[in-house]
């Protein structure tokens, strides 16, 4: 009997009120491999994704992880099950410091609960190795304000957290977002140096030219469910995925 | 990427200490004080006399425990116009119940600031659950509360003069002296909580909890930081605190007046942003609250020892509030282009 793959989503529906947003969505993840999920606005993969990150609660349908099925009802749940999410407005916060927004939620403290007393030191100690590692360690310490970060820098730091953490799935969305060509390659790299330690991503992004370069797997979305889920690189050329992502490919 | 890295560039190490002084939110507050302390002890030297320092602070102390936790609340991003019918509300509540023989004064006491609790608990449940604007909120908090003080007293005070042998208001406001100055127990209070807050801010977990609340709060919310309870334990904070501000004061001046802090939520709010909290959150300094605190107190007690109308008060308070947010907006540019 084969492992059973990382993350299974069988007949997800999700209604916001009368909206039928998710439609019958089945979708398997396995482990070590980038997958891109595509699809026009208003397509479903910000409900799909944000149902996969607990953030919103699904209508029916069952979500696995390594085959046992798992309850959703809060981010915190979903970072339980080793799944991190780097929305792209919304990863980090400004004003605080690289290594507080790396332990963010799941802060090192000495002390009881919520009173404890911050452990600024080991924080900021990991945090400059993990800089370091992720290869942006260049003369800024784990103290800066992430607000004082170009875009990349931020997204490499959120890249470096969800390792850390040892996420086995992280879902980025819209990395590549406003950051110019250099820095763009530079996340592409982190996101395959992500996968080479064993993590599997989700990889959305409007532009195909990034999804291609990086990608195992291509899972597109339209009107609100999964229309293909093995498209590749290899196979099939950027014009193919556009129409499917159009329906254009259903007209001829 | 690695080499576009943002290097700081190189300054000789004591311009980057004035860099860094100057960069702080606190550094602005820090400076006015100073020069007020010593224009005003200048041009009328019994500004600084241990008599006046003396009354001063005693005065201080009751509008600054609110302005502590209004700065933990603005962190994450809230205020509460509310505190000033809190503040005239809860001594009204406790001397009703221990006058009309009712219950004892501590006991009365805990009442009164369980029932201010509520209050903020109400605020933050309709800020959190119903994403109705704190401005809001709390706005129609302050008549329902200040309209409560009015109607449970006829508009009349209460009156606190038994209060005096009593260990609690003791406690609350005795006094002592130390050499020529006569120190009241509000001021350690004051002290003593603002230590505390600071130390909460930005040394706790909660603390990140609450900046990262008002910095950015769907990151934080992803995170897993429980926002809305964070949000809804600092409104109860914000009423327990002005509920306890409220019974110090109405204990000193020996009244529990239903009409007593009206107006001191704006104040309160002056005071914060004064010293450098940011009106839209994310970032707050209680070492700049209570540089505030002291600079508007200060400033009214200065400008009538050195013969100003009183009446002009408010020309000075509006200048400096228009001021300082001029000089923490050039800062927070500084600060978000990264020089």
């Amino acid at each position: 009997m084969t492992e059973a793959p990382l993350v299974e989503m069988h007949h997800i529906e999700k209604y916001y009120g009368r909206v039928h947003a998710l439609r019958d969505v089945n979708l398997t993840i396995r482990k070590g491999e980038i997958v891109g999920l595509l699809g026009d606005n208003g397509a479903g993969k910000s409900t799909l994704i944000k149902v996969l990150s607990g953030a919103v609660p699904y209508t029916s349908g069952e979500i696995r992880i390594k085959g046992k099925p798992i309850v959703m009802t809060s981010t915190n749940d979903a970072i339980d099950a080793g799944i991190e999410t780097i929305y792209q407005d919304s990863a980090l916060v400004p004003m605080l410091s690289i290594a507080r927004n790396l332990f963010l939620g799941r802060e090192l403290t000495t002390g009881p609960g919520f009173m404890g007393r911050l452990d600024q030191d080991r924080m900021n100690a990991v945090a400059a190795d993990l800089l370091r590692r992720v290869g942006i360690s260049k003369n800024i310490p784990p103290t800066t304000p992430i607000g004082s970060l170009s875009g990349g820098e931020r997204q490499a730091v959120a890249i470096a957290r969800a390792m850390y953490f040892d996420s086995d799935l992280i879902i980025l969305d819209e990395p590549t977002n406003n950051l110019g060509v250099a820095e763009t390659q530079g996340v592409l790299r982190f996101v395959r140096e992500a996968r080479d330690t064993g993590h599997s991503c989700i990889f959305i992004a409007h532009n195909i030219h990034h999804v291609f370069q990086v990608v195992d797997r291509m899972v597109v979305m339209r009107r609100g469910t999964v229309v293909a889920d093995d498209l590749r690189p290899a196979t099939s050329s950027i014009q193919d995925v556009e129409d499917v992502i159009t329906g254009e490919h259903l007209a001829l | 990427m690695t080499e576009q890295g943002t290097t700081p560039t190189e300054h000789p190490p004591a311009l980057g200490i004035v860099r860094f002084l100057i960069a702080k939110p606190e550094f602005g507050p820090l400076v006015l004080l100073v020069l007020m302390i010593v224009v005003f002890t200048s041009i009328n030297p019994a500004f600084a006399s241990l008599n006046n320092i003396g009354n001063a602070l005693t005065f201080t102390v009751e509008l600054g425990l609110i302005a502590l936790s209004m700065t933990l609340l603005m962190t994450a991003g809230e205020f509460d116009l509310s505190v000033g019918s809190v503040f005239g509300f809860s001594p009204v509540i406790m001397w009703t119940f221990f006058n009309a023989g009712f219950l004892p004064l501590p006991a009365a006491f805990i009442v009164a600031l369980l029932i201010a609790v509520c209050i903020g608990l109400v605020s933050g449940l309709f800020v959190t659950r119903l994403g109705i604007p704190s401005f809001l909120v709390t706005l129609g908090m302050l008549l329902v509360v200040r309209g409560s003080a009015l109607w449970l007293t006829d508009g009349f005070p209460q009156r606190t003069w038994d209060a005096h042998d009593q260990w609690l208001s003791q406690v609350l406001v005795g006094d002592f002296y130390i050499g020529g100055l006569r120190i009241y127990m509000s001021l350690i209070w004051f002290i003593l909580l603002a230590s505390l807050s600071h130390y909460f801010l930005t040394r706790t977990r909660f603390g990140n909890w609450i900046q990262a609340t008002g910095g950015n709060p769907s990151a934080a919310r992803n995170r897993g930081v429980p926002t809305q309870r964070v949000k809804v334990t600092l409104f109860m904070m914000s009423a327990a605190m002005a509920a306890f501000a409220g019974i110090i004061s109405s204990i000193r001046v020996s009244a529990a007046n239903p009409n007593s802090g009206a107006g001191y939520e704006l104040e309160v709010i002056a005071m914060v942003v004064i010293g450098g909290t940011v009106l839209t959150g994310g970032r707050g300094t209680i070492a700049g609250t209570v540089l505030g605190v002291l600079i508007l107190r200060l400033m009214r007690n200065g400008i009538v020892l050195i013969g100003v109308p009183g009446l002009a008060y408010n020309i000075f308070i509006g200048a400096i509030i228009l001021g300082m947010m001029a000089l923490h907006a050039g800062l927070e540019r500084r600060h978000n282009t990264g020089t």
